[in-house]
């Protein structure tokens, strides 16, 4: 009964998009900011593994799709 | 008056595509937007890498066959590191080196202001959007790359009965093992899917965010969107790169676990397992 009021009143899809985008770049932003920390810990331990930025890239892409995968569940949600 | 011719461009808000539009049709077969910007960009990719392989020489040349020759020794050290043994990573150069030259290119060229809002075709969509920034392009990506690597690894594995075998440690009549073994299967067809959406998202994401910016500059907007555009370079050399590597990784997974299997013992042939009551005594004595 609470239900069809609430969804003439309020906009439940905008507030269902913005929850999604905002909690969902919550975990890649912290993931990506770990790995990145340990990149820099570890270089700071030892200079020679500095030629390892290419392999942190690769781990921050696979982080990074599960963020944008968030943002393109804005387009299925109504 | 070049302030209006400006603002002429201007719009309510910042105009995004996700899809692509129809332009033409052959035989019934609609012709999108971004099937027509791969096309340029293919025939530009082999006739420039053609060219190219023509002029290259001993003693390095200046000039584009620089750049080409940068990117194809790139990719080539990265693709032979990553198998055992070599001679398996150089019949799948060409591939990865033509993969990754294609990926970057469509990206690059992406940027372009002729592709996207600025250039549009009779209909009043616009006439070209980049093929990696269309669902349907990556999926296509993908799909043929994922072929590529099941095959390549069935053949290398030698046969199907021997690749399925890898998945499952142990013995298949296991009903753990075989769950285990069942779950790495479907891991496996899921990454098609992952990675043509990282590649179309990036791609589509740096346009949405180009666009965003452009329109929050209405007038200053080449300045305002400067920084963005920057960052998308960036980023579209980066996932071509990251769609390469993975793409190797995968076929060196499925390669490298058949040949790995026949040499598990650790020690060198000449030391014995353990120092038996002989060479105790000698050593204590001599």
């Amino acid at each position: 009964m609470i239900a069809p009021i609430v969804a003439e009143a309020v906009n439940t899809g905008i507030i269902g998009k913005g929850l999604m985008i905002g909690g969902g770049f919550i975990g890649p932003a912290i993931g990506i900011g770990l790995v990145g920390g340990s990149y820099l810990q570890a270089v700071g331990r030892n200079p020679e593994a500095a030629k390892f930025l290419g392999q942190a890239l690769i781990f921050v892409a696979i982080i990074e799709l599960f963020g944008l995968l968030a943002f393109a569940s804005i387009f299925i949600v109504s | 008056m070049s302030l209006s011719l400006l603002t002429g461009f201007a719009s309510d808000g910042p105009i995004v595509h996700v899809a692509p539009h129809e332009v033409f049709t052959i035989g019934g077969f609609p012709i999108t937007n971004s099937i027509i910007y791969g096309w340029i960009c293919a025939v530009i990719l082999i006739v420039t890498l053609l060219w190219v392989a023509r002029l290259v020489t001993i003693k390095p040349k200046g000039g584009l066959t620089q750049f080409v020759e940068v990117g194809a020794d790139f990719i080539t050290n990265l693709v032979e590191n990553a198998f055992d043994d070599k001679k398996i990573g150089r019949k799948y150069v060409p591939f990865f080196v033509t993969l990754f030259f294609f990926i970057l290119l469509n990206n690059w060229l992406g940027l372009l202001p002729i592709v996207g809002e600025g250039f549009q075709s009779a209909s009043g969509n616009p006439l070209f959007r980049p093929f990696t920034g269309d669902l349907n392009g990556t999926l296509a990506i993908g799909v043929v790359t994922m072929i590529v690597v099941y095959g390549a690894s069935i053949k290398e594995a030698g046969g199907l009965g021997k690749y399925l075998r890898h998945f499952f440690i142990g013995s298949p009549k296991n009903p753990l093992f075989f769950g285990i073994g069942v779950l790495e299967m479907f891991t496996d067809l899921t990454r098609v899917l992952s990675l043509s959406l990282r590649l179309f998202l990036n791609i589509t994401i740096g346009e949405i965010v180009i666009a965003v910016f452009a329109y929050l500059g209405s007038v200053a907007a080449p300045i305002t969107a400067l920084p963005f555009t920057l960052l998308e370079f960036l980023v579209a050399a980066l996932q071509a790169y990251i769609f390469t590597i993975l793409a190797v990784m995968y076929l060196a997974i499925a390669v490298n676990h058949g040949a790995g299997h026949q040499d598990d013992d650790l020690t060198e042939d000449d030391v014995p397992e353990t120092i038996g009551p002989k060479v105790a005594a000698g050593s204590v004595s001599g």
